[in-house]
């Protein structure tokens, strides 16, 4: 069956506060962080961006991936941030990464829901028998105008997800996508900031298409919700995704392993991949996890997926080289305001 | 060998913003031929010597403009090997007598830095690196600073002791008319200067000059002359991570060695030296890769005045100033370090003449290392 | 702008050289930075030993100030080098960080 065989993840080290940013612009940190349920947010270094994030959380999933890089057939890169506006990003990454020159290389944008899209499409090459192993990566360096609201959650990282059909860790059980024409968050070409319409991003936008995505799978998979064990949602602030979980009837078990927005904020294409990955570092064999994405414009992909046995194997792999989300979000070095600036390429 | 400079001359070394490339080198040369007592015809060959003119300045094919500029419509060479520029003309010009080819040439080392903002200068010094170093964002304080914690690692150098040498030589330089700086300075003041490559300081490294030397070399030695009685070239690899040591320049010890045997004499014969000190720790590997002190006592022997004017108990080393106070043109060094020797043996130093000065030497190195030019001269005894 | 070209050749050498671990032989931290370099100084830049017995010259990334020091353990990584213009071909390359 088809599913992951590996996964890879990378969050840059450095954080800069809410109450930072807060105090930066005379505004009161508590009320920030009680209406954004965020405390601080990952900061790229100055000489990362998302090529470099893409090539690290990649890098990690195939070390612990007993095969050669050449097997990969197909890698499709998801970002907001994409350094080029032509040019792809995905044969960079190839190309570092010595994946060869057999491979279908793709660019994805559809905001924070990039990469997730390219889990759907390496799946379906997957499937068909077209290609054995195929690499979907959500990778931003998300970028918000100072003083806007964005400021406080836009953040940054990247996560690697390796497709195939042997020895998965964890099978793609079902999977569907909820789309529609919704101009709630927007960037338009040459510009270097997003704009974004306020509330209008919540209910007909997030709640919307999360809620939509998600019935969508529960009618065609059939799963019931209480029989889930994990659920992770696309993660724009600390209270979207506790809220949406609610009204799907999930718990709070079920959800809080997810909840990296409470230690990074919003890293766009990579928010649901990296919750995902908080929850497989940890899952034992033969659990279900129900995934949703949110990309504004708009459209949420949602996945079902169950762990093999094989899942503990692969603990013991990353046990051995000290790999996990939460050693990366436990190593990190604070930064004040001017210095975010600095690394954000603002000063 | 003995080739005899029979003519020098420099101009005054420092920020000349009113002096272009080609008005250094008619001064330089002028001196020189007039120093030489002889006809600017007789002159057969040009070697010029400089490292800059086609980054900074996109000017090229020194060798026609600069003897279309002195007059002289004789073949006319550019020689570069970074800052050894100067050290590569003078080696360049004695094997072409060598050959028999010429009897009478001249080696002009001139060089234009102040046209150009200090970055745009640091970048283009940083040619004379290796690409993985440009690309590493290093500078060559930076590079040198390396070489520098790796010395102190190994022998105890210290910060002081590196201050020290900064020191002498601006004591050099204040008697010293054409050098760039003509006070002298404290150690104080030199650990007080501002980082700029931890742990090398401002007052660490040498400056950006403007400045030009020339010397005339003959077959045939004249009553006022010194000779040439050695001159040799080793390359080491281009940057500093593909050395074997990082606290030994071994171009240096092999150009050395090489000068030695050709002179038939050792570095305890040496009365007077002029030594490639582009930063304080430089001087420091110099002496000890040349054999003037055991290694790692450099800094020590240097602190205690064994090498200073006045105090010194085998050699003055940089009795001009060196590249530290005297400035460092880069393709002129090399070139000015000739003149200097020369000078010295001829008695024409003034306020810092070493006395009785027979044997002196040159070591002009290129980047960090990769290219060394040792000379050896002797006071000609007609 | 870079030439593009010598930004590609270069590329084969990177791949080559990423996540290799080493230590640091010597170090120097670069306060006055060349052209191309103004926006990440001030930065160390670091001789490394890799566990194959080659040395590289490269930058030090994400290095905490009191850590620095001879013998300290690093891990290479892909990170941009020389600032370009901005219509110019990005150039990464490698730099070490502490592990």
């Amino acid at each position: 069956m088809t599913g992951i065989v590996s996964y890879g993840t990378y969050i840059p080290k450095y954080r800069v506060s809410i109450k930072e940013i807060a105090m930066a612009w005379k505004k009161n940190p508590d009320d920030i962080i009680k209406a954004l349920g965020v405390t601080e947010k990952s900061v790229p270094a100055i000489d990362e961006d998302s090529v470099t994030i893409a090539i690290e959380a990649a890098s990690q999933s195939l070390s612990l991936f007993p095969q050669k890089p050449n097997v990969i057939e197909a890698l499709f890169v998801g970002s907001e941030s994409h350094p080029y506006a032509v040019n792809p990003t995905s044969t960079i990454v190839g190309e570092l990464l010595d994946i060869g020159h057999s491979y279908l290389a793709s660019d994805l944008e559809f905001a924070c829901k990039a990469g997730t899209a390219g889990i759907q499409m390496i799946a379906g090459l997957v499937t068909s028998g077209q290609i054995s192993y195929g690499m979907a990566i959500g990778t931003d360096t998300a970028q918000s105008k100072p003083h806007d609201a964005l400021e406080y959650t836009s953040a940054s990282a990247g996560v690697a997800v390796l497709l195939g059909k042997r020895n998965t860790i964890a099978d793609l059980i079902s999977f569907t996508s909820y789309s529609s024409d919704t101009p709630d968050f927007w960037r338009r070409d040459g510009i270097r900031y997003p704009s974004h319409a306020g509330r209008f991003t919540g209910e007909p936008a997030y709640f919307a298409h999360v809620m939509g995505a998600a019935q969508q799978l529960i009618t065609k998979s059939k799963i019931k919700v209480s029989d889930v064990d994990y659920c992770v949602f696309h993660m724009p602030n600390g209270k979207f995704p506790r809220e949406v979980a609610k009204r799907l009837g999930f718990t709070d078990t079920q959800l809080t392993r997810s909840l990296i927005v409470d230690h990074i904020g919003n890293p766009y294409s990579a928010s649901s991949l990296l919750g995902f990955a908080s929850i497989l570092d940890i899952a034992k064999p033969n659990q279900t996890i129900f995934m949703v994405s949110y990309g504004s414009g708009a459209g949420s992909d949602a996945f079902l997926w169950k762990t093999t046995k094989e899942i503990s194997k692969f603990h013991s792999k990353q046990k051995k080289y000290g790999i996990s989300v939460m050693s990366q979000l436990k190593t990190t070095t604070d930064i004040s305001y001017i210095e975010y600036l600095k690394h954000t390429h603002k000063l | 060998m003995n080739i005899a400079v029979i003519g020098s001359g420099m101009t005054v070394f420092g920020e000349l913003w009113e002096t272009s490339p080609r008005a250094l080198a008619r001064d330089a040369v002028k001196q020189a031929v007039v120093d030489s007592g002889c006809d600017k015809k007789n002159i057969q060959a040009l070697y010029v010597a400089n490292m800059l003119s086609g980054t900074l300045g996109t000017q090229g094919h020194l060798g026609a403009l600069f003897a279309e500029e002195l007059g002289l419509s004789i073949p006319a060479y550019t020689i570069e090997g970074a800052c050894a520029s100067g050290g590569l003309a003078i080696h360049t010009a004695v094997l072409s007598i060598l050959s028999g080819e010429y009897e009478t040439v001249l080696v002009l080392g001139v060089e234009k830095m102040t046209d150009h903002k200090p970055e745009e200068v640091s970048s283009a010094l940083m040619g004379a690196g290796s690409n993985e170093e440009r690309l590493a964002g290093a500078t060559f304080p930076g590079l040198y600073a390396i070489l520098a914690r790796a010395h102190m690692e190994a022998y105890g150098t210290t910060e002081k002791e590196l201050a020290s040498v900064a020191v002498k030589n601006h004591f050099h330089a204040s008697c010293n008319p054409k050098a760039q700086y003509q006070k002298p300075i404290s150690i104080e003041a030199v650990l007080h200067s501002s980082c700029v490559a931890d742990p090398l300081k401002l007052l660490d490294c040498s400056p950006v000059t403007d400045g030009a030397a020339a010397v005339i070399l003959s077959k045939k030695p004249t009553k006022n002359s010194a000779v040439i009685i050695a001159s040799q070239v080793a390359t080491d690899t281009l940057g500093i991570a593909e050395r074997k040591s990082l606290t030994t320049l071994a171009a240096t010890t092999e150009a050395s060695y090489k000068a030695f045997a050709q002179a038939s004499i050792s570095c305890k014969d040496i009365h007077v030296a002029e030594v490639h000190d582009c930063f304080t720790i430089a001087e420091i590997l110099a002496l000890e890769d040349m054999g003037f002190v055991k290694k790692g006592e450099a800094g020590k022997r240097i602190g205690e005045g064994t090498f200073s004017l006045g105090t010194a108990k085998q050699c003055v080393i940089n009795s001009s100033g060196g590249l530290k106070a005297c400035g460092h043109p880069v393709g002129a060094t090399g070139v000015k370090q000739i003149v200097e020797i020369t000078d010295q043996l001829r008695g024409r130093c003034g306020k810092r003449q070493v006395k009785n000065a027979r044997f002196g030497l040159t070591h002009n190195v290129g980047g960090t290392g990769a290219t060394a030019v040792v000379h050896i001269l002797r006071k000609e005894s007609l | 702008m870079i030439s593009p070209v010598k930004i590609w050749r270069n590329q084969k050498y990177i791949a080559s050289r990423i996540g290799l671990i080493g230590k640091i032989i010597s170090w120097s931290f670069i306060r006055v930075p060349p052209d191309g370099f103004s926006g990440q100084a001030p930065y160390p830049i670091a001789v490394v030993e890799l566990e194959d017995g080659n040395r590289i010259c490269s930058q030090i990334v994400d290095w905490e100030e009191d850590s620095l020091k001879i013998g300290l353990n690093v891990k290479t990584v892909v990170r941009r080098t020389i600032e370009t213009t901005q219509d110019g071909v990005i150039p990464y390359g490698i730099k070490v960080k502490p592990i």
